[in-house]
């Protein structure tokens, strides 16, 4: 099997991953194809289904919702995208920069491939964003990211080539950059409301 | 490099590594605690706090038995949505006769900074029999035992009160010999709603946001 | 069981109670977080109310489970980088029996209501100064093994574990003074904002030196073993080591923001927090670079995947925490379940899962027998590691939400929801870190089981130095 690696492919990612991680070992797809026929598309879905919920629903953080203007809404979204985008690179990018101390392969279209599978359950789970219940987000993405870090663990060794030990050591320190990427996301974002970007807040 | 063979005396001493642990890990201490501890500017009394009565000392004790700051706070911060919602916000000079502190470091439920007068007497003592007697979402544990037990049950109020005046605490020998006759036929009810009724007391003249 | 040269028995007791109090800590903490889902399961019953549970939980993790797993790894890497037995075994005997019985004793006096009102100190002045002839006692024992060492360099991990029984020795003196009232009851020497500079400087680095500095004596010691590597910068962790000792301490007033105290301790505070990023970071790189030099055939064995995750996890505490140190994230965070999130990103991934990785590591050695079943260890593993993001992610969503929620003001500029209102809609949160807790708290159960059958299989094994001439025979 080729390893062109086609969003219409999402539910072999999802469900059949070990034969997408072994095609991807034996033959490295172009950056430019990963990018354009699978990332971005499963980097859109967040930010859509969440543009969507938010518009219809409101945020829910479990008291009244709360609405935001239309223009506010859909820049929120394109900022999500742009963040997902980001760390999508961000960690395909660091991956490669990895890969020579875990002697693993040092394709860059490899790093990219595995860092959207990994991202695919959380994309995928994302749908939950059509309701914006914060408490109900956490609850289905959680499992999914979950699984995320299973097909890390899983497919890391075998994509990109480095064998059972190391590629759990290297899955460990991506996992790492991940953990800390997100908690910065948080803190940006409330600093950033903090400073008038964003929910009138009263500090 | 000379650094290098610097700590390489360190590590074959462990008399110099413990000697160099204890100092570096000094400094931070001397240089940001201790001019707040001997100074006066963070421990003098602000004009118009009184000191404790022996029930709401006792009330206090119990609070503090009862581990209340687990849940609650008493610090309201000098942000615009939290003077609105709690009043004015603490100034370090209403704090000089707390013994610990108890600035709490979580808010489960709302921070008591200022919430004497805030609520009658019979509704303080209701919502800590049963929280959810008065507020029906409450998650707060209920105190029933309060009612049951008399105030200083264990004839401790008057060691107590002499151990704060040791600590500088202006009560005087007549507060002390005057004390357990306060808190005759007084429950730990009565004390802890003393006591929280007593909270931020020193700054209700203060003008409200 | 290893036999006449080291003193091991002495570390297998300090295991089985760290194992234990881990246990039972845990179902503390797993009940205190049923209480704030359901809070009448306390029964009306004041030993199981909320206040003092949780204030049974932090002590039993903290000093039954944390400090037990430090004495057993100190005591069992000391002697084995030294080439000499521990120094006054019957010392180390009487720590443990005198450390255990505080710990019991003062659990008890907690859930009776002995409490000094300051946290992670609430063990009233009796305790307190049990606990500090307790530590001279640790202090003596593994100092002395230093000082009768064959080895002429003091190995790093024991840099880190002198630094713990160091500081903490400091730290705790100073923050328990206290006036004796009566025998379950002191007060404390400083008052309001005073006292609360003394605590947090106390409580932030009983964080930085128990929780980190401790732990980290704990991975370069292990890791490096586990690893069949040496450490991979001998020059970065010298620095690191001396940075780390120095910087943290002044991080304490980072628990203070807009509080009652001086702005220039505040802000102070903040940026040597944002400053320890570098020195924690720096130990996080040396052990992953470490390990990544690890050997193609080394064995990829469940310890090695617990010790090597949570370096991600530190990782992770060791940015959050300077990150909710800087004012403007300070300003939602505080007081919310976000803090409660990062101490337990912590506690759970970083502390838990490297002992967690030490014992599956150093049980079998102490027992002289393999590990009982490789296949829970995974099991575990999976549990833990659901178990810590469920927590961190409720946590998460929770503490934002409060932040937003209580800062939210409506159009005419007054507060937009109230404060019941927020509490009410942290409910599901709770149950869900209810839930993480349990799968938590199940790997720890399985572990237990585990480690007991490994211990249950044991033999006696000849060990010691390289060279040493061990009589035949002889036992500890």
């Amino acid at each position: 099997m080729a390893a062109r690696l086609s969003i219409l492919d999402l539910g072999k990612v999802l469900f059949r991953p070990n034969a997408v991680f072994e095609a991807l070992a034996v033959e490295a797809p172009p950056v430019t194809q990963v990018l354009f026929r699978f990332a971005l598309w499963l980097g859109l879905l967040p930010p859509v289904f969440a543009c969507i919920g938010t518009l219809n629903f409101g945020w829910r953080l479990g008291v009244e919702p709360v609405f935001l203007p239309r223009e506010t809404v859909i820049a929120i979204s394109g900022a999500y995208f742009v963040a997902l985008l980001f760390g999508f690179l961000s960690s395909a990018v660091i991956a490669r920069w990895m890969a020579v101390t875990y002697d693993a392969s040092q394709s860059l279209g490899r790093c990219f491939a595995l860092m959207a599978i990994v991202g695919a359950p959380l994309a995928v789970g994302s749908v939950i964003h059509l309701y914006p219940h914060v408490f109900i987000n956490v609850l289905v993405l959680v499992p999914a990211l979950i699984w995320s870090m299973y097909l890390l663990y899983r497919g890391l060794p075998i994509v990109l080539r480095t064998g059972p030990n190391r590629g759990m050591l290297m899955a460990s320190a991506l996992i790492a950059y991940l953990l800390v990427a997100a908690v910065s996301l948080l803190g940006v974002t409330v600093a950033l409301w903090g400073s008038g970007l964003g929910p009138r807040i009263g500090t | 490099m000379k650094l290098v063979s610097l700590h390489r005396r360190i590590e074959r001493n462990s008399g110099l590594l413990i000697f160099g642990i204890l100092v570096v890990s000094s400094i931070g201490g001397l240089v940001q605690v201790l001019p707040i501890v001997l100074g006066d500017a963070h421990g003098a009394p602000s004009a118009g706090l009184v000191v404790p009565s022996p029930l709401e000392l006792e009330g206090r004790d119990i609070y503090i038995r009862e581990s209340c700051s687990t849940c609650h706070s008493q610090q309201v911060r000098p942000l615009l949505a939290e003077v609105k919602r709690y009043g004015p916000y603490s100034r370090a000079g209403e704090f000089a006769y707390d013994r610990p502190f108890l600035w709490g470091s979580k808010r489960t439920g709302p921070d008591l900074a200022r919430v004497g007068a805030r609520y009658s007497d019979d509704w303080q003592r209701l919502h800590l029999l049963d929280p959810r007697s008065v507020v029906p979402a409450s998650i707060m544990p209920a105190y029933p035992w309060l009612a049951s037990r008399s105030a200083d049950h264990g004839r401790t109020i008057q060691a107590r009160m002499r151990a704060l005046q040791s600590l500088g605490h202006p009560y005087t020998d007549e507060d002390i010999a005057a004390a357990p006759a306060a808190l005759d036929d007084r429950t730990e009810l009565d004390a802890v709603t003393a006591y929280l009724q007593s909270l931020g007391r020193s700054m209700q003249g203060e003008p409200q946001p | 069981m290893s036999t006449v040269f080291y003193q091991d028995r002495v570390v297998t007791a300090f295991t089985a109670c760290a194992v234990f109090w881990a246990v039972l800590g845990m179902m503390a903490g797993v009940y205190v977080a049923a209480e704030l889902v359901w809070p009448t399961i306390d029964f009306g019953q004041p030993a199981l109310s909320f206040g003092r549970l949780r204030t049974l939980h932090t002590t039993l993790v903290l000093f039954g489970f944390g400090v037990s797993a430090l004495i057993a790894t100190a005591f069992y890497s000391v002697q084995r980088t030294s080439h000499v037995p521990l120094f006054a075994p019957r010392l180390a005997w009487f720590l443990l029996c005198a450390w255990q019985l505080a710990i019991v004793l003062g659990a008890a006096s907690i859930m009776a209501g002995w409490n000094g009102g300051k946290e992670y100190a609430e063990l009233e002045w009796p305790f307190d100064l049990a606990i500090t002839v307790a530590w001279v006692a640790f202090a003596v024992v593994f100092f002395g093994t230093i000082a009768r060492r064959k080895m002429e360099s003091i190995y790093i991990s024991n840099w880190f574990y002198g630094a713990l029984i160091i500081v903490v020795a400091m730290l705790h003196i100073v923050n328990s003074l206290a006036m004796p009232a009566t025998l379950g009851k002191s007060y404390s020497l400083f008052a309001g904002a005073q006292d609360a500079v003394v605590q947090w400087w106390y409580g932030h680095n009983a964080v930085g030196f128990l929780l980190t500095g401790g732990f980290l004596g704990m991975l370069y010691y292990f890791l490096p073993k586990h690893a069949e590597q040496p450490i991979w910068s001998y020059r970065l962790s010298i620095v690191a080591f001396w940075a780390f000792v120095y910087t943290y301490i002044w991080a304490g007033p980072h628990h203070l923001h807009y509080h009652s105290i001086p702005e220039w301790v505040q802000s102070l505070g903040m940026v040597m927090s944002l400053i320890l990023l570098a020195p924690s970071w720096a130990t996080m790189v040396n052990g992953i670079m470490t390990v990544s030099a690890a050997s193609q055939k080394l064995r990829t064995d469940p310890a090695l995947k617990f010790i090597v995750l949570s370096l991600a996890f530190y990782g992770l505490a060791t940015f959050e925490g300077p990150m909710l140190a800087i004012k403007s994230v300070n300003v939602f965070s505080h007081f919310t379940e976000w803090t409660i999130g990062h101490v337990h990103s912590g506690a759970l991934g970083w502390n838990a899962l490297i002992t967690f990785g030490t014992f599956y590591f150093l049980v079998p050695r102490l027992a002289g027998a393999p590990l009982y079943s490789a296949r829970l260890a995974n099991i575990h593993f999976w549990l833990a590691l659901a178990g810590v993001m469920l927590y961190v992610l409720a946590m998460w969503g929770a503490g934002v939400s409060q932040g937003v929620l209580w800062l939210s003001l409506d159009e005419l500029g007054e507060v937009r929801f109230s404060f019941n209102d927020v509490m009410a809609a942290m409910k599901p949160y709770y149950l869900l870190r209810f839930v993480a807790g349990l799968v938590f708290l199940a790997g720890a159960v399985l572990m237990a089981f585990n480690l007991a059958r490994t211990f249950a299989g044991r033999r006696t094994i000849d060990v010691a130095p390289p060279g040493t001439h061990v009589a035949a025979g002889a036992s500890t």
